[in-house]
């Protein structure tokens, strides 16, 4: 039983086929990269992954047990979180709000409990304050605390990145689909995101399946990478073997 | 660097500090106080902006957390009146189970208008909203059972043994469950629910993606701030006595939303404040002449050159203009203005301390 | 019978669809229905009638200076408020209108009082022609007959004018546009002014049916938008469509079934088609990218 496992997965816009027959499997622990120009299905795959499109056709397989067709909400309660390309953050929330997001499911507090929070004893507030404090360490090992109570909105473009991948992290997923998390960032930052990557893999054994349009990034976190244009793979394997796959090649430099 | 013991409750504390505890000590003893200070006939209006309050609160809810607009929240405001009413006359419950009946009705009536409402958005939402208060208003003006056009008279009520006459009564009954609800709001706003709402408000997509089931939490929305408005409602057939559909009206539904927007969305305070100013407002518009100066200035200009019996009006104009100065200028409305003054304040403050320390220094 | 009555039912249908087109143009250029729709139109009708009436002026004159007039607070409302938010959420620009609209019709009623006027318009409500079995009065078939003009005048503008095809193009995609040279603003200002004129017309068919007072507008303003929601909000021919079908089927119900609810027919549509198909007989689903 593989850890994570997409199989046959297609999906199609009107007459567009976005996804074209893709396959892979993750192993657990792994860091996993997606590749490929723009529009080649790389985001359009994490979004069937995720739930928030329902795959045409194929399956996808986490721990056994099949997510495709579910909402995203319930994919997300097994234990799957992701970020998104154009940060999509709660923009006028703080960044400790954002991350208290990802606490969300961990959390038990309703309507009523909540109303009647009345007291540090009383059950939600003994919640809040413990979901606080993991968050507050979360804040920490990405550099936020700084930041905790600011509206997200203010913040440098880097920062909303991170204040992203914490939240996806708050939510203690067991695996994490990372969307271009070095867009629009400088060689140094790049450099730091792909540090803490491979920490979340070394210390926390977190899987990571990576979509990176940086191919030095891509080929340097992974230890296997997915080639995908128009769709359909092209190339799945070690990172070098795929980087130096003529499809790819060509695919990166266009034909003629 | 320093690691630091953070009280994470004190995040979500309703009173942090003492100096928060003698701030509510004071407000409630104000309170209290208040119907024996005031004239007499001054304490309707009280409770009418208190009424006006309840509503703003679930209106915040709705509107302010969870970004859903609705047009509609008069028809809700009638649902919990009538409910309220007919529990008392056609089954004889008592003010004590007509009350929480409201509540219950109207809820339930949330609920269904939150079903279409999850595949709607924006305006589509906004005309689905106003279509169902028309709907209300059109029921109830035409149905015989609910009086029709000529309403319902309102029988004498009591709570417990206690007595419900007489504006007194009234207001420390609307007072203190506008209170109560207040800091329930308020509470529902900084736990794990209020965030999932605001979370649909800025990208119910990323709201999914973290595990919040938007469709629950938005039909929950709907379904919290139809109940306040049924209270509300209920609270408000007991003031008047009387209730007809007149009374809510699509320009009802609009003085509801005004006040969100106009005292701030997403703020319990500006919630708060812009509900106290639009009560007043509403309530007052047929006296617009007593207003010192301005009034007879109004009246005057009135007769010269509008019509004699129009003057009523200039509420909706008052209305309809904070409305358009807020979204233009300040879109977080009186609390933004607030919040303004406050950083104002704090500018001067610290331009105080630093020509203290030049000084010091030198 | 049936004849007669949806004829009637094409006649009313005539002001929706107006109303529907009015607010399907603008809603397409900002994605804000325009709530005070109604309340403009309602209030360009009553400088109509005060020209009319006070000053003696023929209709003719009084028409053209009342579209003038709406045309200006169109662009005027667009140019100098609804440009100007701050923060142009579609919560906020929608809250804009409602707030336009509310200080509209407190300035109508503060200006006019609540007493109820008869409009007097040149066509009679009371003249009929018969076609056959079915009865029309002069206004009904001036009604469908200006509308009809009216909106074939509309949909030609667009076709087939650089202006209309340039408002088409911000319509369809803002940025590509502005890319292309069209400005944009411009465009906007015009439709909403276009937008408040044709809402106009609809007031002045409506005044003679009912009474002139602030109220004018407001039944009209909520079957056009259900007549646009029925249609596709983001289609005029849609809308327009959609309207008139709205005006039969409500003619139908009231006829059949029950003529006190009849108002009812234009919510239940709402919910209907807000519910299994927001899009609208003839619209189109937008797709959010993420």
């Amino acid at each position: 039983m593989s850890f994570f496992s997409v199989r046959g997965l297609s999906k199609r816009f009107g007459g567009l086929d976005a996804l074209d027959d893709v396959s892979f499997e993750v192993e657990k622990g792994s860091i996993f990269s997606v590749i490929g120009p723009n529009g080649s299905g790389k985001s359009t795959a994490f979004n069937c992954i995720n739930g928030i499109y329902k795959p045409t056709v194929g399956t996808i397989h986490f721990e056994g047990e099949q997510i495709s067709g579910l909402k995203p909400h319930r994919i997300a309660r097994r234990g799957l979180a992701r970020t998104f390309q154009n940060i999509e953050l709660f923009a006028t929330e703080s960044t400790v709000d954002n991350l208290m997001l990802g606490r969300h499911q961990h959390m038990r507090t309703g309507l009523w409990r909540g109303m009647g929070m009345l007291g540090r004893t009383t059950r939600a507030a003994r919640e809040e304050a413990e979901n606080r404090a993991h968050v507050e360490q979360v804040m920490e090992t990405l550099d936020l605390t700084a930041v905790r109570d600011r509206p997200v909105q203010e913040l440098p473009y880097g920062t909303q990145k991170r204040v992203e991948l914490g939240r996806a992290l708050a939510m203690e997923p067991k695996l994490l689909l990372v969307d271009e998390p070095s867009a629009g960032m400088n060689p140094e930052e790049r450099a730091d995101i792909g540090d803490r990557l491979r920490s979340l893999r070394d210390d926390l054994g977190l899987t990571i399946l990576l979509i990176e349009h940086h191919m030095q990034l891509a080929i340097d976190l992974a230890d296997r990478v997915l080639a995908l244009n128009f769709g359909k793979v092209i190339a799945l394997g070690a990172p070098d073997e795929v980087r130096s796959h003529p499809e790819v090649i060509k695919a990166y430099l266009g034909d003629g | 660097m320093t690691s630091r013991e953070l009280d994470h409750y004190a995040d979500v504390q309703l009173l942090p500090g003492k100096a928060a505890v003698i701030k509510l000590v004071v407000l409630l003893a104000v309170l209290a106080v208040l119907p024996f200070v005031v004239p007499g006939y001054r304490i309707f209006t009280l409770n009418y902006m208190a009424i006006f309050v309840i509503v703003g609160l679930g209106m915040s809810i709705l509107v302010g957390d969870t970004g859903q607009v609705s047009l509609g929240h008069a028809g809700f405001m009638a649902i919990g009146a009538y409910t309220s009413v007919l529990a008392m006359t056609e089954l004889g419950a008592p003010f004590l189970i007509a009350l929480p009946l409201a509540a219950l009705v109207s809820a339930f009536f949330g609920f269904l208008l939150g079903l279409p409402a999850l595949r709607l958005d924006g305006p589509y939402l906004a005309i689905a909203t106003l279509g169902f208060g028309l709907a209300v208003t059109l029921i109830i003006g035409h149905g015989s059972f609910f009086g029709g056009h000529m309403g319902l008279v309102v029988p004498d009520a009591s709570l417990g043994p206690l007595p419900l006459s007489g504006d007194i009564s009234h207001y420390f009954l609307i007072v203190g469950i506008t209170v109560v609800l207040a800091i329930a709001a308020r509470n529902l706003g900084v736990t794990r629910v209020g965030r999932a709402f605001r979370a649909i408000r800025d990208s119910p997509i990323a709201a999914e993606t973290m595990g919040v089931d938007v469709a629950y939490y938005k039909t929950l929305s709907f379904t919290v701030s139809a109940a306040f408005a049924g209270i509300a409602g209920s609270l408000l057939s007991l003031m008047n006595g009387f209730i007809s559909p007149g009374v809510f009206s699509f320009t009802l539904s609009l003085m509801f939303l005004a006040m969100v927007v106009f005292g701030g969305l997403g703020s319990i305070t500006g919630a708060v404040l812009g509900s106290l100013v639009m009560g007043y407002v509403n309530l007052r518009m047929d006296a617009v002449q007593e207003i010192p100066i301005l009034g007879p200035a109004l009246q005057n200009f009135s007769d010269a050159f509008m019509s004699p019996s129009g003057l009523p009006n200039v509420g909706w104009v008052l209305t309809g203009l904070m409305i358009m100065l807020t979204i233009m200028f300040e879109p977080r409305g009186l609390y933004g203005v607030w919040l303004r003054v406050e950083d104002a304040v704090r500018g001067l403050r610290r331009r105080g301390t630093r020509d203290d320390t030049a000084a010091g220094a030198g | 019978m049936l004849l007669q009555i949806v004829a009637s039912g094409l006649s009313s249908g005539s002001i929706y669809a107006l109303v529907a087109l009015a607010l399907v143009i603008t809603y397409k250029t900002t994605e804000v229905p325009n709530f005070a729709q109604g309340e403009m139109a309602m209030f360009s009708a009553f400088i109509a009638y005060v020209l009319i009436v006070d000053y003696n002026v023929g209709f003719v004159v009084a028409f053209g200076a009342a579209i003038v007039f709406a045309f200006l607070l169109g662009i005027g409302f667009e140019g100098l408020f609804l440009r100007r938010t701050k923060n142009p959420t579609h919560l906020n620009l929608i809250i804009m209108t409602l707030g336009f609209q509310l200080a509209l019709f407190g300035l109508a009623g503060w200006r006019w009082g609540a007493d109820q006027r008869q409009f007097p318009f040149p066509v009679s409500a009371s003249e009929v022609v018969r076609f056959g079995s079915v009865t029309v009065s002069t206004l009904s078939l001036a009604t469908i007959s200006i509308a009809l003009v009216l909106m074939a005048a509309v949909f030609a503008f667009f076709r087939f004018t650089k202006l209309g095809v340039a408002m088409q193009a911000t319509q369809q995609d803002p940025m590509a546009a502005r890319i292309n040279g069209v400005p944009v603003r411009a465009v906007v200002a015009l439709t909403f002014g276009i937008s408040s004129v044709i809402g106009l017309v609809a007031a002045l068919l409506t005044a003679p049916l009912i009474t002139l007072d602030p109220t004018l507008m407001w039944d009209p303003l909520l079957k056009g938008f259900a007549g646009a929601v029925l249609g596709g909000m983001n289609t005029p021919v849609g809308a327009v469509l959609g309207g008139y079908l709205l005006g039969v089927v409500e003619n139908l119900f009231g006829a059949y079934i029950s003529v006190e609810f009849k108002s009812a027919v234009a919510f239940l549509i709402i919910v209907i088609v807000l519910w299994f198909r927001p899009a609208g007989l003839f619209g189109r689903q937008p797709a959010r990218k993420v």
